[in-house]
């Protein structure tokens, strides 16, 4: 009898879980956001195998600046690297850094929130006005105030994680200038949600504190959670680009934003090399928008009553 | 009193009314053949339980159906005039001046942004093509009416409590001078003692306007308070009809004799408890026959096949085999 | 000594919440006022009795249920249970034996499960949570029980269902076997069938009837509706604006009222066929003031038809009336 029981519990998560995805799949937004995104997601898992190992000026392939030809199918750059060869590999950084950043984000963004609206009083005012003051920091100041720290603690040529120092400030930097916006989502969703009874009821049936926002706030948060999560990873794709346009970059891994930097610097626009802007730019464009379809989708799904994102 | 309303006029007739909500793609028969008659000054309860089909009857009466609802078959007549209560466009004459509603949620009902007098104002200028300043005079003599202080007009509705918010409900659905008021549990959100004012409250604007009054509630006790007629529903049918004083004194359908017991009663002493055993049905799986064979304590064989014709008995109607077996045995033998 | 007979028993109990003034108000130092939701209610429960506690909304019934859960903190008075004082523990793990003994079941129970939560972990909470079960074969088993005890058969079917896949009547048995599971020796049913169909009514106070009956549960009734009261508790206390105004046995304050409000509600109340005693008193006119300007004197002495000087000037104490029967009333004596 008690085996019979174990497998039930799971089953009646997993039919739920399933009707989700059937609701979600049928979304058109969803669809279209998951096609885009899985097509990124293989090339930025595998790019050695589709265009070889990342071109430098030294093992270059071609011509400088040749337009999109059979064999470079989106051109080259000036010193005659293959484009379609850096936006893959961009693709590969862009995607991680968003990703992380993101991470990030959403844990440090949950955390405070989820404190924040669940205990209220003075904690909830000071998390607050924590919580605002990362809200107004532009991420470009914040970048320079952290770059010199880093540099100094891991010197110049280390990295971590595999990440040289400048990719690492921009996963730091996105990461402190995004989680804001969730912790207050967060927090506005958790303070309606601890009026609810069952919160009440698990107080009077012994749980802590603890337990009860693991257990019953959390899993309530989801939906918020990943629908705006989307949405982070859409801005922390649009913040990396723009700070690696301006120069945060590291050239030596090279992701979308770093591209269009170069591409800026090497007079792109002027000479009319519109592949070399355009391919990086346009893979940008088309993550973010994918990502914010796909937000969308899970909001949509996981409310029908469509509440309006803040 | 049983008979007072028999002789008048019917002033609405609901004649075979079916009501099919879309889900879907499949629909769902809502209300299944209703019939009756509501005579001028009658005060007619709805009686039912969640699904019963109480609320889309009252709704498709009053033209206020939601959009994926379907009025499938039936017809009602107003005064002997078919009423066009599937079309939006062209029912809008005849709703709030002919019949009105008085709905349960009355701080969801009211503009929390306006003045009271304002929305009282608002549909007799537009109904009745009064000026602001008649239709605002209007408005402060429905509010005396209701028992509401003209002055208090000025207030916003969150600065009422629940019965006066209430009785500014009321004083909105009379202002167009309607013949017939469809109260949607008019009292369920009420605390007793509030509760007792309003019913009084409908009670004596019923006989001093000659109003005909639907009741929808789920709660027999306050049919008997305020009611003449009561038609008990159950899964989209009526199951019975009869005056007051026949159902409570003599119920004939198994389901009514339930309900009546399962409310406590200080008034007989009896203390004891008897479950109506089961759950109510839902739309999407009404047991075939009667729907009530499934917890019903006295069913035959022939209540899960067929459904049960509503046939007149004694002074009122009832759907169940058992009466009609009865009934003619008692033929036979005459 | 500890008085054994009673389980609970409230002394003077008072919660107060401050109303708390704006800035200017706090500059100027003026006094901010107070909702003085309960205020000062005595009140005793025994092993094994059902109290009902009526009253209409703004009556502080809630918060009485609440105090006595550890929902809300009283300001004033005393909370015995057993006859040791809880009125100030607070926190999860301190409360853990007081919250094994006393548990509650809610009104809405679609808003008391978590929607997210399968039946068998919103009913193996407690179990959890108390630290009632050693292993997962005796969870399993504590949660059958707790099931059946409330009603739903086979427990093996409801394991995996989620709260929305229940009917009304089902998941007000679900929140009755949270409650059951812990064994407790209260329980506070806050309006525990107000949300549900009439028909269903019937069958779950059936199942609160048979706890008493079968686990000599104590069980506080909290109801506006008087004739409830009187089918199913031992004992009813009527509340008005957060003090009690008549407490006596079901039958008493059901047939021989002796205080105007009990009376009032009685009047008010709608019922079948009983309109013997109708007529006595005037119909109540206006509704409950607010906690936050309790009258002077009596406090129902605005509304009452029978007030008279020293009503509007003195509160009365609780006079007994007859044997274990109380009116707070001048004129009940």
């Amino acid at each position: 009898m008690t085996e019979n029981i174990v497998q039930y519990s799971p089953r009646g998560r997993a039919r739920a879980i399933k009707g989700f995805l059937r609701q979600f799949l049928s979304h058109g937004g969803a669809q279209v956001g998951l096609v885009c995104l899985v097509f990124f997601l293989i090339v930025a898992t595998m790019p050695n195998m589709l265009v070889g190992p990342l071109q430098t000026a030294i093992n270059a392939t071609g011509d400088f600046l040749v337009p999109p030809s059979g064999q470079h199918l989106l051109g080259t750059d000036e010193v005659g690297r293959d484009v379609l060869n850096l936006v893959v590999h961009g693709a590969r950084i862009s995607l991680t850094i968003a990703l992380l950043a993101t991470v990030i984000s959403l844990v440090v963004g949950t955390t405070v929130g989820m404190t924040s609206g669940y205990f209220g009083g003075w904690v909830d005012t000071w998390l607050m006005r924590i919580t605002d003051f990362f809200f107004v920091m532009p991420s470009f100041v914040l970048a320079l105030v952290i770059t010199p720290v880093v540099l100094e603690v891991m010197g110049r040529g280390g990295d971590i994680l595999g990440f040289r120092p400048s990719l690492f400030v921009i996963i730091v930097v996105i990461g402190m200038t995004s989680w804001s916006f969730v912790a207050r989502i967060v927090r506005s969703q958790t303070l309606s949600l601890k009026e609810r009874t069952f919160i009440d009821r698990a107080r009077v049936v012994g749980s802590s504190n603890f337990g009860i926002m693991v257990r019953h706030i959390l899993p309530n948060l989801v939906p918020q959670i990943a629908a705006n999560g989307a949405l982070v990873v859409a801005g922390a794709i649009y913040i990396e680009t723009s700070l690696s346009f301006l120069g945060l970059g590291d050239p030596l891994q090279p992701s979308w934003g770093t591209l269009l930097s170069l591409a800026q610097r090497a007079g792109a626009a002027s000479a009319g090399a519109w592949w070399y802007l355009g391919a990086p730019g346009v893979c940008a464009l088309t993550v973010s928008l994918s990502f914010v379809l796909i937000g969308n989708a899970l909001d949509d799904t996981f409310n029908p009553r469509r509440r309006a994102i803040p | 009193m049983t008979n007072s309303f028999q002789n008048k006029a019917p002033l609405l007739e609901v004649d075979r009314l079916s009501v099919d909500y879309g889900l879907k793609g499949n629909s769902l028969r809502a209300i299944d053949g209703v019939s009756f008659v509501l005579r001028a000054g009658e005060a007619v309860a709805l009686v039912g339980e969640s699904g019963s089909g109480k609320t889309t009857t009252a709704m498709a009466i009053a033209g206020l159906l939601s959009p994926n609802a379907r009025v499938s078959e039936g017809v009602v007549r107003y005064r002997g005039e078919r009423l066009p209560i599937d079309d939006d466009a062209a029912m809008r004459p005849h709703r709030w001046s002919e019949t009105s509603v008085v709905f349960q949620g009355a701080m969801n009902a009211l503009n929390p942004v306006h003045r009271i007098v304002k929305q009282i104002a608002e549909p007799c200028m537009l109904k009745l093509g009064m000026s602001r300043a008649e239709a605002t005079a209007r408005a402060k003599e429905l509010l005396e009416l209701v028992g509401i202080p003209a002055d208090r007009g000025a207030a916003y509705p969150h600065e009422l409590s629940g019965g006066m918010r209430q009785r500014v409900m009321i004083a909105m659905a009379l202002a167009c001078r309607p013949s017939i008021i469809i109260g949607d549990e008019p009292t369920t959100a009420l605390d007793v003692i509030t509760q007792a004012q309003i019913l009084k409250l409908l009670g004596e604007l019923r006989s001093q306007l000659n109003l005909a009054l639907i009741l929808i509630t789920h709660d027999l006790s306050v049919v008997a308070e305020c009611c003449d007629r009561v038609m008990i529903m159950y899964s989209g049918r009526i199951v019975e009809d009869g005056t007051v004083a026949e159902i409570f004194a003599d119920p004939k359908h198994p389901y009514t004799k339930l309900l009546i017991d399962s409310i406590p009663n200080p008034a007989n002493g009896k203390k004891m408890i008897r479950p109506i055993p089961g759950d109510p049905p839902n739309l999407v799986n009404r047991p075939s026959g009667c729907a009530f064979h499934p917890r019903c304590p006295s069913a035959m064989a022939v209540c899960t096949t067929e459904v049960p014709s509503l046939d007149k008995f004694g002074q009122g109607r009832v759907a169940c085999h058992l009466h009609q077996s009865l009934q003619n045995k008692v033929t036979v033998h005459a | 000594m500890r008085d054994t007979a009673d389980i609970l028993r409230l002394e003077n109990l008072q919660v107060h919440f401050p109303i708390q003034g704006g800035l200017f108000d706090r500059v100027l130092g003026r006094p901010s006022g107070a909702v003085r939701a309960v205020d000062g209610i005595d009140l005793t429960i025994g092993r094994g009795e059902i109290v009902a506690l009526v009253g209409e909304s703004g009556s502080g019934k809630t918060t009485v249920g609440r105090v006595i859960t550890k929902l809300a903190q009283p300001t004033g008075g005393n909370l015995l249970f057993d006859g040791r004082d809880m009125s100030s523990e607070r926190g999860a793990s301190p409360l853990r034996p007081y919250r094994r003994r006393v548990q509650m079941i809610f009104q809405d129970a679609y808003q008391a499960l978590n929607p997210r939560h399968t039946v068998f972990d919103i009913v193996a909470e407690p179990l959890r949570s108390l630290r009632l079960v050693e292993n997962d074969a005796q969870l399993t088993e504590r949660v059958s029980e707790a099931l059946t005890g409330a009603g739903l058969n086979p427990p093996g079917d409801f394991f995996a269902r989620f709260p929305h896949e229940l009917s009304g009547g089902q998941r007000q048995r679900v929140v009755i076997a949270g409650a059951l599971a812990v064994k407790p020796e209260l329980i506070v049913a806050d309006e525990p069938v107000s949300m549900l169909d009439v028909s269903i009514r019937a069958q779950i106070l059936q199942v609160l009837v048979d706890l008493r009956d079968k686990h000599n549960m104590a069980l506080l009734f909290i109801t506006h509706d008087l004739p409830l009261a009187w089918l199913i508790a031992d004992r009813i206390a009527v509340l008005y604006l957060g003090k009690l105004v008549e407490i006596g046995s079901a039958d008493d304050i059901t047939y021989n009222p002796r205080h105007p409000y009990t009376v009032a509600l009685l009047n008010a109340t709608p019922q079948i066929g009983g309109d013997a005693d109708r007529g006595k008193l005037p119909a109540l006119q206006g509704e409950v003031p607010s906690a936050a300007r309790v009258p002077k004197g009596c406090r129902f002495h605005p509304r009452c038809p029978l007030a008279f000087d020293r009503c509007r000037q003195e509160e009365p104490p609780a006079n007994e009336v007859g044997p274990r029967h109380m009116s707070a009333c001048w004129l009940a004596k």
